[in-house]
């Protein structure tokens, strides 16, 4: 997957899976937490997400609940404190 | 009696690759050296100091320092990015202005913008001596009397933080040979904690206890945590960790957000006890856990219930010594007890039968009263306002004489929880007082409707916030109502709804779980003209049902 579709996927997910709110237009800078659209509850299952669509692994302990802000912010963190799976 | 310089103290965890621990020996010798700092910057016996520090050894140590200097310690939140700064200051303000406090202290990486955001009243900021070193470490502490306040525990929201929970020394060390007694702690102990120090459990049962009986503990902050709710079974089973306390939804988050394949590779047959505190104990919750982690080594009854609180240091009562059978359940019909507030036993799974999970007997020394809403003690089995006195009663609300008047009634204190004995067991049932619990966090509705309200297009004083209890959760979450001020403006109802949930996540650092704007007259007044909480809760409630699941309970 290219970054534009990982943005993509986690988008469609958030939107469909985790937003309550029907009829919010999300982008990629759009802020989740901070903004109250989601709790800190759902930060797993988006980073659960994440993990798959970016297919990496994201180590205990390397995610801060700011670098899960925006979609944008997920998918740099991932790229940055992230293991790819095959070497799990 | 001193404990063994040698053995392991604090482990902290930020990640496989970044674990921390220390001996008490160690931990002694860095709180030595803080405590010289402190009183190099000219703090005294009696004299108040605010921690902001993440959580952690250099925070635990800052916090032990201002004890063996007699000063009285009391840790706030550190700022996140949820918090508005402006809004963070505010709060920060009233705390300091309150406890006219000397010193702040920050850690070294507390950032430069943030600093203005702490500078608030007349104490000084300084940032935490790091780390151990030889040679400054003399310093040998200040004799306390018993009688001394040792630190200063605050509960969370914005009204909340101007009471600021005083305790004596010997109330606390009488509160730790309670629990400790209670838990039939030995030497072979070893506590797991995600809880933020700022909190009762994380400060007393996390941080004192282990300090006071030489225990190892085992830690990771709240934040780490809750983005990776598995990284608690993995220490669990590493660390042989045998006790912990969580809030109730801790249960169902990691039955629920722990994948099941992640699971095998947990043993947690370690645990002897894993402590349900802080939020209404749920059956549910603990069914759901047990389920989920059967195959992990769980011992029979390893789930057990306390009822806890800042005022009474920590624990009031504590289950597990009852064998096999604690913590103890009773069927209890649901309408008798919602309509009469008494309790009538059901046959268990009945129709309109609830289960309701005791949260134990009084320490030794405690003791809890009912009372009615006028006043009147009320006999087992019905539902009334705890009260409580003990031993190791909190010594007021620092600065706050009114506050504290209000809170005590000859010599008893009044918890504002509403509950029922029967058989010797306290049951906790809610809150008289609307308090929202979220996650074992205290949220004063009023503090939101204030929030809400400051928006100029909702009608000044008609908003409404509650809690509602989230089966799926396993904690409540906060609903609001909020009238405009115009008609008109309902046409611009999306944008008041985002704006409220901007404003009460930037304030309070929570988020809400639905807001709902109505046109002017909508919400139900008191004869005295406020808004009604209660029926208007009612009345939303009528209105969505999607909301009313949580009702059923």
């Amino acid at each position: 997957m290219t970054e534009t579709e990982q943005a993509q996927a986690l988008l469609n997910y958030l939107s469909s899976n985790v937003l309550r709110r029907p009829g919010i237009k999300l982008t990629a800078d759009s802020s989740l937490v901070a903004s109250g659209l989601i709790d800190s509850f759902a930060l797993v299952d988006v980073l659960t997400k994440l993990e798959e669509v970016s297919e990496m692994r994201i180590p205990a302990g390397k995610v801060r609940p700011k670098d899960m802000d925006t979609v944008n912010l997920m998918l740099a963190m991932a790229k940055r404190v992230g293991k790819p799976r095959q070497q799990k | 009696m001193a404990a063994p310089p040698d053995r392991p103290f604090i482990t902290m965890y930020r990640g496989d690759d970044d674990i921390t621990t220390v001996t008490f020996g160690e931990f002694i010798q860095q709180a030595r050296r803080q405590a010289a700092s402190l009183v190099a910057e000219g703090v005294q016996p009696g004299d108040r100091v605010v921690l902001i520090m993440p959580q952690g050894i250099q925070m635990m140590a800052t916090f032990a320092a201002a004890m063996l200097v007699g000063a009285i310690p009391t840790i706030l939140a550190y700022p996140n990015f949820k918090i508005e700064p402006s809004k963070y200051r505010y709060g920060l303000g009233g705390v300091t202005r309150n406890l006219k406090a000397r010193l702040t202290v920050i850690d070294e990486k507390f950032p430069d913008d943030l600093l203005s955001h702490v500078t608030v009243e007349d104490a000084k900021v300084v940032r935490a001596v790091e780390g151990v070193e030889a040679g400054v470490t003399s310093f040998r502490g200040v004799a306390a009397t018993p009688d001394q306040i040792a630190f200063i525990q605050h509960s969370a929201g914005t009204t909340g933080l101007q009471k600021g929970v005083a305790l004596a020394h010997s109330r606390v060390l009488t509160q730790l040979q309670h629990v400790a007694q209670s838990l039939e702690l030995t030497q072979e102990d070893k506590i797991y904690s995600w809880l933020p120090l700022y909190h009762d459990m994380g400060l007393i049962a996390c941080f004192m206890l282990p300090l006071a009986a030489h225990l190892h503990v085992v830690m990771q902050s709240p934040t780490d945590w809750v983005v990776q709710p598995a990284s608690m079974l993995s220490l669990i089973s590493e660390y042989r960790c045998t006790l912990g306390w969580i809030p109730n939804f801790t249960l169902q988050f990691l039955a629920r957000r722990v994948h099941p394949d992640d699971r095998k590779s947990f043993d947690l047959s370690s645990l002897r006890m894993l402590i349900n505190c802080s939020e209404p104990v749920r059956a549910q919750s603990m069914e759901e856990f047990c389920a989920a982690y059967a195959d992990c080594g769980l011992r029979p009854n390893v789930l057990q219930s306390s009822y806890a609180m800042a005022e009474n240091v920590f624990a009031v009562t504590q289950s597990g010594r009852r064998g096999a059978t604690d913590p103890q359940r009773i069927w209890v019909d649901s309408r008798t007890l919602k309509d009469r507030h008494v309790i009538e036993i059901a046959m268990r799974n009945s129709p309109g039968a609830l289960c309701l999970v005791s949260s134990g007997r009084c320490l030794a020394n405690n003791r809890v009263r009912i009372l009615s809403a006028d006043g009147q003690d009320l006999p087992n089995g019905h539902v009334g306002e705890i009260l409580i006195q003990s031993d190791s009663l909190f010594t007021g609300y620092y600065n706050r004489p009114d506050l504290t008047a209000k809170a005590m009634q000859d010599g008893w204190y009044r918890s504002g929880d509403l509950g029922f004995v029967v058989d010797e067991e306290l049951y906790v049932i809610g809150r008289k007082n609307d308090l929202i619990i979220v996650a074992g966090k205290n949220i004063y509705p009023h503090d939101i409707e204030e929030i809400v309200s400051s928006d100029p297009r909702i009608h000044d004083g008609r908003a409404v916030a509650f809690g509602l209890f989230n089966p799926d959760l396993g904690t409540e979450e906060i609903v609001v109502v909020a009238e405009v001020q115009d008609e008109r403006e309902i046409e611009n109802a999306f944008s008041i709804e985002q704006a409220a949930r901007n404003a009460i996540v930037a304030e309070l650092g929570v988020a809400v779980r639905a807001v709902y704007v109505r046109p002017p007259k909508w919400i139900v007044k008191s004869t005295a003209g406020k808004a009604a909480r209660s029926t208007t809760r009612e009345k939303l409630l009528r209105e969505q049902p999607e909301l009313s699941r949580a009702e059923a309970l």
